[in-house]
């Protein structure tokens, strides 16, 4: 496996909804590649379809037409089970409510993404992630007992913590303020970068896009 | 498919999910432990009743196995052979004088019995232990007497009596004896040793002897191979009777036989309560927690794993409560006997047993499998890419055809697992099955329902908009509302009204069955004067003579009856022995002619009989069939003309069948009769026993105390058992409101936000529970209605009476609970500040 193979493809890749007489052609027919080491921010305008394709990547959307390709793994085909294995495996998904699962701590949450791939007793690794993103004091807390942006932190600890090749990640600040979004991105750029594994990241933060390796930008379900 | 290591994280994390949210698994638990508490109160309360009625019953008989040989005692080698199966003890019975220089004499039921007398029960005696003295062999032999004899002779301790012309010395006043069926010994009544009455040597004076032999099995032998051996040592001899105790506990057999019915019928709806609640609460549980299931698909678990996480902390939670369930149970005689009145005489015995237990535990476990597949395939229906839209629809039972095939599958066992247990097992099998036909009723219904409000036109109105919203719309939980409180309720009311029939059957018997003197060998010119006696000692007593005479049900169409008719049948105790069958012009009041007609008057050559409708079904016999009684030795012919329902509540003597008196006419009878006084029964007797010599008056009470004392503990058992029912109804109706309280809130919420005010939400709320509610209420009667008619009618062969006041008083109460539930549920509408709460959500 050489470093410049690309973690994700999208061939010719449509994507509508509804039945013939309400439909709504979300994307129509896209086609990129993204590498394996690559930084790259979605944009475009509400409605666009960025959150759309975010989910085709993560096999939580079937195409229409078209063919995705995940670590070189055509998923497009791919039944329920073997899209949760490519999911555990190869993609980290960081989501703009972070979504904690509720009764479980900092900790426990970060290790789930371990044993969903059946590493168990991995504590000291995810205590040292942790302790990385300075959540050293916050290990044993619940979601509710941590604010937005110290979950959002557990929420990437828990996409990195199985190094997987994909991030994907929607809008990942949209529910910070300025200054913790900015930490944000520098902690997600710095470990995507020394992990080399690619990132693709929606926002509408022009900023933010432009420090990306590259910008994909979408309107009316085309790539611009 | 799944590792060590994936079995051991499952395992961890459904106990951490447990220990941090027991709060949402307690209605789980609750659910559980009522429903197996229930079933293993019901199979030990059967284990128990049954024991308490075969102990009684063998004391009754004062052995296992009672013979009577007639005028000959058992041959030596007969003896021999049986001694080496059981401890044996022999009696004889017979009438003789007893008398007291200078006072008289009375004729007297004189017993003597051996040294292993009784073989259960004890001899009580005034002053006590006297009993022993007829074992001594020095000096004048003992005789102990009854309170009769005392009165009558003026007796007391160490006095000589004569008998035969033996000088017996008093030994002591006889209080009880334990075997009281079949010694109609209540006038006069004594015993002396058997040596002394071996003495007398009878043995060639032809006199009416009884020889009784009574066989005692020893505890760890098998029983019934035991009475089979007994049974074919004295299958050569037409003149040796065999006895057992259920013969002996005839007039019980019929409540018995309802209550254990009922005991069935309990159960078998606890478990499917149970099970509906299960499906809900776990549909709830489930619905909370989509974000979660939702996280750890994005975290790419597989459903399959979220299931089998989800299906562990059931199991866990089912072990539990089984556990302290059947614990419990085990342990509730003994909170029974503290709070069950002493007077009563009830003594219960915890009995403990691994495979009790496991048989519990086994049953909880198809249940929850059955109901619990439903709810946990709605998983894979909960997608991670809410996540991205954070949308969160409620996911609904889910059927699909695999589905269906394994709830068959586990429907099948349990119901076979069940059935097989059960005595009466097509009944069994149709309660299954009449709860699965109401299954799809209520499901029909619930269509039916939003199928009208579609239908109809949109009143323009907030409050019905909303309320036609949540019953109608697509995802709505509607139906599984309906199906959970209509099958709630209906279980609910049929079972309180089979119990309240049941309790009013008992309650009836208890006082009927307890006259407190029973006359017998009252002669025909006797019961007139005998009659205006009685009012002149109490103008209240309430009496009933009925004419008879004794019968031997010998054939049935020229077949010999002992060979059609097998030894457990239902009906047996009608051939065997000595019947009484009385006679009458008019069938007898409350009995209902089902087959055949009553005949009309006349028609002396030819008997004519009318036959308990019940008995003949048991033993096959039919309108037209012929029958062979034997009467005074004379073996006479009659034909069936019709069928009765007997009704054997009532006080007086009930005769299974009943002649035409032109052919009774015929016959040397005799009357007998029942008196209920308010007066001392012992006062009443003496006074008749010197008034008119001839007659026995039998003190029953002491009888009835041991029929007395089973039929409260039924009684007892079915009020419990009828509170316990309320409470698993509860429960599932618990459940089917909180289904839909995630959604609910959620709604509200949203409704409250848009500015619609409080009083429309709660006005809504009202109108939707109402729709619902009122629709099932007419279903649930009706259902009720029709269920516990056809099981009080047919299966207890009561008379049903639907009470209106406990209807309403129910349903009433239900709606009430149900909706003040929904009220509470949703509480946190009523709290003004929304905003946080969506954040919380
Ligand atoms: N289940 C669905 N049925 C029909 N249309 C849908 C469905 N889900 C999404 N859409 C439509 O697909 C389009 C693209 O949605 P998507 O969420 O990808 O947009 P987006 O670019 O992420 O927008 P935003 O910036 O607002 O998040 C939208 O127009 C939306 O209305
Ligand atoms: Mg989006």
């Amino acid at each position: 496996m050489t470093m410049n193979k690309s973690a994700i493809q999208f061939s010719d890749v449509s994507l509508s909804y509804g039945t013939s007489d309400n439909r709504v052609e979300v994307l129509k027919g896209i086609s990129f590649s993204i590498n394996a080491d690559e930084i790259v921010s979605i944009v475009g305008p509400s409605g666009s379809g960025k959150t759309s394709i975010i989910m085709l990547a993560a096999g939580l959307e079937k195409t229409s037409s078209g063919a995705i390709k995940i670590n070189n793994e055509d998923i497009t085909n791919l039944n329920e089970n073997a899209l949760s294995a490519v999911r555990r495996q190869h993609v980290g998904i960081v989501f703009q409510s972070f979504y904690l699962i509720p009764n479980l701590t900092a900790l426990e949450n970060v290790l789930l993404s371990l044993e969903a791939n059946q590493k168990y007793n991995k504590d000291e690794e995810a205590i040292s992630l942790l302790t990385e993103f300075g959540l050293a004091h916050r290990i044993h807390h619940l979601p509710s007992e941590l604010s937005g942006g110290e979950q959002q932190r557990v929420a990437i600890a828990r996409a990195l913590i199985n190094k997987p090749a994909i991030i994907l990640a929607d809008e990942p600040t949209g529910n910070l303020d300025e200054t913790t979004s900015k930490n944000m991105m520098q902690l997600l750029f710095d470990y995507t970068r020394a992990q080399q594994t690619s990132l693709v990241l929606v926002t509408h933060d022009n900023d933010l896009a432009q420090q990306c390796d590259r910008i994909i930008e979408l309107k009316d379900g085309n790539i611009v | 498919m799944f590792n060590y290591q994936q079995w051991l994280f499952i395992h961890r994390y459904a106990i951490r999910d447990i220990r941090r949210s027991y709060k949402k698994l307690w209605v789980i638990a609750i659910t559980l432990f009522i429903s197996l508490l229930l079933l293993s109160l019901t199979f030990s309360i059967k284990q128990s009743l049954n024991d308490e009625i075969k102990s009684n019953s063998v004391e009754l008989l004062g052995g296992d196995v009672q013979i009577n040989s007639g005028i000959t005692p058992l041959s030596d080698e007969r003896l021999l052979q049986l001694s080496k199966l059981a401890k044996v003890s022999q009696t004889v019975n017979f009438f003789t004088m007893l008398s007291k220089p200078g006072e008289g004499a009375v004729f007297t039921d004189l017993r003597s019995v051996d040294e292993h007398y009784p073989l259960y029960g004890v001899v009580q005696t005034e002053p006590a232990g006297a009993r022993e003295k007829l074992l001594v062999e020095t000096g004048a032999p003992a005789v102990l007497i009854n309170e009769n004899i005392q009165n009558q002779l003026q007796l007391k301790v160490g006095d000589e009596l004569k008998i035969m012309s033996t000088i017996f010395v008093v030994g002591g006043v006889i209080v009880s004896v334990p075997d009281l069926t079949n010694s109609a010994a209540f006038g006069e009544f004594a015993i002396i040793s058997k040596n002394e009455y071996d003495k007398f040597d009878l043995r060639t004076a032809g006199s009416f002897l009884h020889h009784d032999t009574r066989l005692k099995i020893p505890k760890s032998n098998d029983y019934d191979s035991i009475v089979d051996a007994v049974q074919s040592l004295l299958a050569d001899d037409n003149n040796i009777r065999m006895k057992l105790p259920s013969d002996s506990a005839q007039s019980l057999r019929r409540i018995i036989d309802n209550f254990s019915n009922f005991l069935n019928l309990v159960s078998v709806s606890a478990m499917i309560i149970a099970g509906i609640g299960i499906s809900n609460t776990l549909l709830s549980f489930i619905n909370q927690r989509n974000t979660s299931i939702a996280i750890k698909k994005s975290l790419g678990f597989s459903s399959q794993t979220i299931q089998l996480i989800y299906f562990y902390e059931i199991l866990v939670v089912l072990l539990s409560a089984s556990i302290v369930a059947y614990a419990v149970g085990v342990l509730s005689p003994l909170v029974a006997n503290l709070v069950i009145p002493a007077s009563f005489g009830i003594s219960l015995q915890p009995s403990f047993s691994l495979l009790d237990y496991a048989n519990v535990a086994f049953i909880g476990l198809l249940v929850v499998l059955i109901f619990s597949i439903p709810s946990l395939y709605s998983i894979p229906s909960i997608e991670a890419a809410a996540l991205f839209r954070n949308t969160f629809q409620s996911v609904n039972l889910h059927f699909s055809a695999k589905n269906i095939l394994y709830l068959l599958i586990l429907a099948a066992i349990l119901v076979a697992y069940f059935v097989l247990q059960t005595r009466q097992q097509t009944l069994t099998l149709s309660y299954f099955f009449a709860f699965f036909v109401s299954m799809f009723v209520f499901y029909g219904v619930a269509k039916f329902l939003i199928f009208v409000l579609r239908q109809l036109p949109a009143f323009p109105n907030n409050t019905y908009k909303i309320a036609y919203r949540n019953i109608a719309s697509k995802k709505s939980l509607a139906p599984i509302i309906t199906i959970s409180l209509g099958i709630g309720l209906t279980l609910l009311l049929t079972l309180s009204f089979v119990a309240d029939n049941l309790k009013r059957e008992i309650v009836q018997s208890i006082p009927s069955m307890a006259p407190d003197l029973f006359f017998i060998s009252v002669n025909k010119d006797e019961k007139e004067p005998l009659e205006v006696f009685i009012r002149t000692l109490d103008s209240d007593a309430i009496m009933e003579f009925n004419p008879m005479v004794s019968a031997t049900f010998v054939a049935l169409n020229a077949k010999p009856i002992e060979s059609l008719v097998s030894r457990d049948n239902r009906s047996h105790w009608a051939i065997q022995g000595d019947r009484r069958i009385s006679w009458s012009v008019e069938p007898p009041e409350d009995n209902l002619i089902i087959k055949g007609e009553w005949w009309k008057p006349g028609n002396s050559e030819q008997m004519l009989v009318s036959m308990d409708s019940r008995v003949a079904e048991d033993l096959g016999i039919n309108v037209d069939d012929e029958i062979t009684l034997s009467i005074l030795g004379r073996e006479v012919v009659g034909i069936i003309k019709n069928l009765r329902q007997v009704d054997y509540r009532g006080m007086g003597t009930n005769f299974a069948i009943i002649i035409n008196t032109a052919f009774a006419q015929q016959l040397p009878f005799e009357y007998v009769g029942t008196l209920k006084s308010e007066h001392p029964s012992g006062e009443i007797q003496s006074q008749v026993l010197r008034q008119f010599p001839n007659i026995s008056a039998i003190k029953i009470d002491r009888i009835l105390s041991k029929v007395g004392q089973i039929m409260n503990k039924i009684f007892i058992a079915v009020t419990s058992i009828s509170l316990i029912v309320i409470v698993i109804g509860m429960i599932v109706i618990v459940s089917a409101v909180m289904v839909q309280t995630s959604l609910r809130k959620y709604n509200n919420l949203i409704y409250k936000i848009l500015g619609v005010d409080f009083a429309t939400i709660l006005k809504a709320m009202t109108l939707e529970f109402a729709i619902i509610y009122l629709t099932l209420i007419s279903f649930s009667i009706s259902a009720a209605a029709f269920a516990s008619y056809y099981v009080v009618e047919n299966i207890f062969t009561l008379q049903w009476q639907l009470d209106w006041g406990l209807t309403l008083m129910l349903t009433a109460s239900t709606g009430i609970v149900t909706f003040a539930l929904i009220l509470l549920a949703n509480k946190n509408m009523f709290n003004p500040a929304v905003y946080p709460l969506i954040r919380n959500e």
